[in-house]
């Protein structure tokens, strides 16, 4: 299932901290690690994806750069708020190549997922993939 | 179109300029406080730097920070992690200028090995027959240190928008540095 990209079934970036028109948050979601988000300077950073309906989850991968601290929250209603703790892990600092790390929830469903990034390895962090496994 | 943020961390001996400095630039050059009023804590201003020739922008969140001794330990709590620094002593007092490497380890501390693109100024140049510090020096010891160095006077308002405006800038350069460098690592 992690071959096929979140986007594809409806998933959705809902909101995002940093903007950088040439990285826009979607790029979390297209299943390609050769695209990515930026973050544009000071933790923390977050961004939000709305799945289509609610979703199995017990593994979140995240491929991405300069990431020190993530925190994943989620939620089972219908809007971008009140979240419950999920999950939270320190990331290896992996100079010269894409940092992936598996997180795994406590597979319940959701319906939305928050991603904090409470502190890098530099001002920029970058997020290139986020895949799902029930 | 990019949007930059950036935490700026204005730093250094008590009555050298900071406040001034800040409140000048924040205000455009319109407000010059004459009258000495202590900070005694850290001072939030918030900033838009346009970044000439791109339509990109740098939020800066200026944090004024007291210089009195005694009061450093509780600002340096709420410094976080500074994302530039600016430096500043007084041209008319020779202490002020020593005393930047304390200054400046203590950014380091708080700074956890990040590289911080900084600045140091020279404040008050319209005192000139006052002046201790040798413009030399001060450009001297800024390169060691791997900072800018500019002088200003808020007074007069001369050059007072050269060091956050530089800043500003290094930091603009610096995402798109890393920029590319992710770019070309995910291309692998
Ligand atoms: N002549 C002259 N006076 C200045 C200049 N800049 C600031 N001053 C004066 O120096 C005094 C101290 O300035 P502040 O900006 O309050 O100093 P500060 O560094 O913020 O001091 P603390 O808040 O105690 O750390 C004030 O009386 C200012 O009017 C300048 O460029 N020239
Ligand atoms: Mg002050």
């Amino acid at each position: 299932m992690s071959d096929i990209s979140l986007s594809s079934l409806g998933a959705k970036v809902v909101v995002a901290a940093s903007s950088d028109e040439n990285h826009p948050p979607e790029n979390i979601i297209d299943g390609n690690t050769n695209t990515f988000w930026m973050s544009t300077g000071m933790f923390p950073q977050e961004f939000i994806i709305r799945f289509a309906e609610p979703t199995m989850v017990s593994v979140v991968t995240v491929d991405s750069y300069n990431v020190k601290h993530l925190k994943i929250e989620k939620n089972t209603t219908q809007s971008a708020s009140q979240f419950e703790f999920g999950t939270e892990k320190e990331f290896e600092n992996t100079e010269g190549h894409l940092q992936s790390n598996a997180l795994s929830l406590s597979g319940s469903s959701a319906t939305h997922l928050r991603f904090i990034i409470t502190r890098g390895y530099d001002h920029f962090v970058s997020v290139h993939r986020v895949s799902v496994q029930p | 179109m990019v949007k930059l943020r950036a935490r700026c961390l204005v730093v250094g001996d008590a009555a050298v300029g900071k406040t001034a400095l800040s409140h000048l630039f924040n205000s455009d050059g319109s407000l010059f406080q004459k009258n000495y009023s202590m900070t005694t804590g850290v001072e939030l201003l918030m900033k838009c730097v346009n970044i000439p020739d791109t339509s990109d922008s740098v939020e800066l969140y200026i944090l004024d920070s007291a210089g009195k001794e005694a009061l450093v330990d509780g600002c340096e709590k709420m410094w976080g992690e500074p994302s530039l620094l600016c430096l500043v002593f007084d041209l008319t007092n020779k202490q002020s200028f020593t005393n930047c490497s304390r200054w400046m380890e203590r950014v380091r501390v708080c700074n956890k090995g990040f590289h911080i693109p900084g600045v140091l100024v020279g404040n008050k140049s319209d005192l000139t027959s006052r002046r201790e510090v040798e413009a030399s020096a001060a450009q001297e010891w800024a390169q060691n240190q791997g900072l800018e160095y500019c002088e200003t006077s808020a007074k007069e308002m001369e050059n007072c928008d050269a060091p956050l405006r530089g800043l500003a800038r290094a930091f603009h350069s610096l995402y798109h540095e890393r920029r590319e460098a992710i770019q070309n690592l995910s291309l692998g």
